[in-house]
């Protein structure tokens, strides 16, 4: 790929979506796009870079901003976070909140993460699970279309399911396996991009939330884009409420204060003051 | 060295690429070809802490491999059971979860899926 449609690519997806492609990053354009091209007939990825830059908006942009961002996933990734929700925040939440319990996976890919949490519910609050509503957003249309089917190959439902539970609550056709209506109906997923300004708009009709789930995320952003995600996120959650983020991100933001609540060896993070 | 794990498959194909697999997990990998060559090796090697195991093979098959050491009590300290086999049903689960598996891999696999696996159990490896 040459050096002027590299640049443009970067900043493109910059604008777009949050995402830092750092400059000694190239493979990863040529390993994710390269599907693309083929698909659309295109030359090479030069090809595709003036195509973007001709219509930045349009479907193809699109489609490259899935490409980059969609990022592989597993059913309970990393396993502590969902001890700690059926540990403490669950606990926490049903004895402070006589409501409803509002939780959002943040950046939800093809739903692993929302789905692991909908069956930590359900095994945690077997009578309550109706006063737990979940909510997966994210920025990929198709990453969200997969996560909204419900539907996953016989290999994505090995990688982190206990055998317990894909026995409970799953359906097997051949080597398909569906969810069951009463997980699937815990969990609505929708598109949001969190470095936009308009998200706590966006997200008002679903929260304001008790716990956040966005891992793995802040990784991706630069510095700057990073402060506003985080502040974006205080926006939409309660006071007190609880964030979960990947093992190596410590949340700042410009106008929220989080402290860390230590569970185990890792941390949990708990709004302070909103922005 | 993360100890001894044993595979047990009449598959030569599987023996090996499951083996190779563990053995770059730092496994100390004993091989088997039915339930009756794994029932003898496991008396010989009381301190095997993971099996994976096939379940249709000649001689004794997984599932009554599983069966009998569940069923003796000498072995204080029993060894983890991870049912690796074709037998892809909902029921066949049940059945070996039921007879004691400690989880289940539906073939084929690959390194991701066997380390999540071993997450699940709590078992150590190499990362």
């Amino acid at each position: 790929m040459q050096e002027p449609q590299f640049e443009f690519m970067r900043e493109f997806l910059l604008q777009q979506s949050g995402l830092v492609v750092e400059e000694s990053k190239m493979y990863l354009l040529r390993t994710r796009l390269q599907l693309l091209v083929r698909e659309h007939g295109l030359a090479d990825l030069n090809a595709l870079a003036d195509k973007i830059k001709v219509q930045r908006n349009g479907e193809l942009a699109n489609q490259v901003v899935d490409a980059m961002t969609t990022n592989e996933t597993l059913f309970f990734r990393d396993q502590y976070p969902f001890d700690a929700l059926r540990d403490v925040m669950l606990p926490e939440c049903t004895a402070n909140n006589g409501s409803a319990i509002r939780i959002w996976s943040a950046a939800s890919s093809t739903g692993q993460e929302a789905y692991s949490i909908a069956m930590t519910v359900a095994e945690a609050l077997p009578g309550a699970a109706k006063r737990v509503h979940i909510v997966g957003t994210d920025i990929s249309e198709q990453a969200l279309q997969k996560a909204a089917s419900g539907k996953y190959s016989q290999i994505e439902v090995q990688r982190g399911m206990p055998a317990r539970l894909l026995i409970k609550y799953f359906e097997q056709d051949g080597n398909n396996w569906s969810l069951k209506p009463e997980i699937c109906n815990m969990v609505k997923f929708k598109g949001a991009n969190l470095v936009s300004p308009g998200l706590a708009a966006d997200m008002r009709a679903n929260g304001p939330f008790d716990i956040v789930f966005c891992r793995n995320v802040l990784i991706y952003f630069a510095v700057d884009a990073r402060l506003e995600v985080i502040d974006n996120l205080a926006r939409c959650m309660r006071e007190g409420g609880f964030l979960v983020t990947g093992a190596a991100e410590i949340p700042r933001g410009q106008h929220s204060e989080w402290k860390s609540v230590p569970v185990g060896n890792r941390n949990l993070w708990r709004l302070v003051k909103k922005p | 060295m993360f100890g001894k794990v044993m595979v047990v498959d009449d598959a030569r194909v599987v023996r090996v690429s499951l083996g190779r697999i563990m053995k770059s997990l730092d496994f100390e990998v004993l091989k088997c070809e039915d339930g009756q060559q794994a029932l003898d090796t496991l008396r010989e090697h009381p301190d095997v802490k993971l099996v994976m195991l096939d379940w249709n093979m000649p001689v004794m098959n997984g599932y009554d491999f599983l069966v009998s050491i569940r069923e003796m009590d000498e072995h204080k300290q029993q060894p983890m059971v991870i049912m690796v086999t074709t037998e892809a049903s909902i029921p066949s689960m049940m059945k070996a979860l039921a007879a004691g598996a400690d989880e289940y891999v539906m073939k084929p696999f690959d390194i991701e899926m066997i380390k999540s696996k071993l997450d699940l159990l709590g078992v150590a490896y190499q990362q």
